[in-house]
């Protein structure tokens, strides 16, 4: 269970970073503006600057779902598993 | 080493070998060489190592069982203070390399700036300054207010530093983990909750949200946070072992 919980947590942390600095550098117009890290992106000029929307979102969705898979999926599968077994 | 020919009783429980394991829980053979890859190898073999040097030390007859068992400076706290210190230092590095802060313009000391707040430390200060609608309107003043929303705002901040300078006169009680105490711990996450959330409300009109909510929510959450922790850490307790912390402290025994 313990191995779980780290492994969301790393997923949650971890991709969270990621996404807390792309959203920074593409949904966030200024730091004194009410909206940040949540404005539409701009369209992207650059293939970078497609390629770092892209993936913020991805990192947004992988922090997302990773927590949601290890921390409730999983367990949820495992305790329904072994109640089938211990029946 | 003495064992078993006094009954006083120890801060350890007396029987038993304290932090290290007894010979009959040496890990066999078999044991250490299932862990064989990189890091779990590595990490095992560290402890392995301590866990040998203190049984060796128990084996000398000057080694004395103190009271607090620790571990030793070197190696261990040092290499984990060192891993903690560079997690921060690369985080530091990373995010100033990567979300580099905004430099403002020189303040402009002839012009009152359109909005002003305190740092954000004093936020739930500031928010508690915010309450006016819950100042009450008493239909026996004829729906007038007791005193202005400003006045009520003061004496709300006096109500929470009032509350928390109660807090070291109480009695701290012999829980040391949250787990022991549910409630009182559920009170400190509410609290904690309510700090936060305060302070978000202090700072309503650059919260992208409906005002009336942030304000209900201000008050909602804390008491959300608090239940379920309490949820939470009674769940904890029933498999919990008070056995464990008796190594460290005398405790009372749970009701």
């Amino acid at each position: 269970m313990a191995d779980e919980f780290v492994k969301g947590l790393g997923l949650f942390t971890g991709a969270g970073l990621g996404w807390l600095v792309l959203a920074g550098w593409y949904r966030t117009e200024s730091f004194e503006s009410p909206r940040q890290l949540i404005a539409a992106p701009p369209d992207p000029e650059t293939l970078f600057d497609a390629i770092g929307i892209f993936l913020g979102d991805v990192f947004f969705w992988t922090a997302l779902l990773g927590a949601f898979t290890f921390w409730l999926l999983v367990p949820a599968i495992n305790q329904f598993a072994s109640r089938g077994q211990s029946s | 080493m003495t064992e078993d020919d006094t009954q006083e009783p120890k801060t350890d429980g007396g029987g038993g070998t304290g932090i290290v394991a007894p010979d009959d829980e040496t890990p066999t053979w078999r044991q250490r060489k299932e862990r064989t890859q990189g890091l779990s190898r590595l990490t095992y073999e560290y402890f392995e190592r301590a866990r040998r040097e203190d049984e060796d030390l128990r084996r000398e007859s000057d080694y004395v069982e103190r009271d607090v068992l620790a571990f030793p400076t070197w190696p261990h706290e040092i290499v984990r203070n060192l891993a903690i210190t560079s997690f921060f230092v690369g985080m530091i590095l990373f995010l100033s390399a990567t979300l580099p802060p905004h430099i403002a313009n020189p303040a402009n000391t002839n012009v009152t700036p359109g909005i002003i707040l305190p740092d954000w430390y004093l936020y739930w200060s500031f928010g508690l300054l915010k309450l006016g609608p819950l100042n009450p309107e008493l239909s026996i003043l004829g729906g007038a207010k007791l005193m202005s929303d400003r006045t009520y705002g003061v004496l709300a901040n006096g109500v929470i530093v009032g509350f928390i300078a109660i807090v070291p006169f109480l009695n701290k009680g012999s829980a040391r983990r949250p787990v022991e105490q549910p409630f009182w711990a559920a009170v400190g996450v509410a609290g904690v909750t309510f700090a936060f959330t305060i302070s978000v409300l202090s700072v309503k009109n650059l919260m992208p949200m409906d005002v009336h909510l942030l304000f209900d929510l201000t008050f909602f959450a804390p008491f959300v946070t608090g239940c379920l922790t309490y949820a939470v850490l009674k769940t904890m307790r029933e498999g919990y072992m008070y056995d464990l912390n008796r190594r460290y402290y005398r405790l009372r025994p749970p009701k």
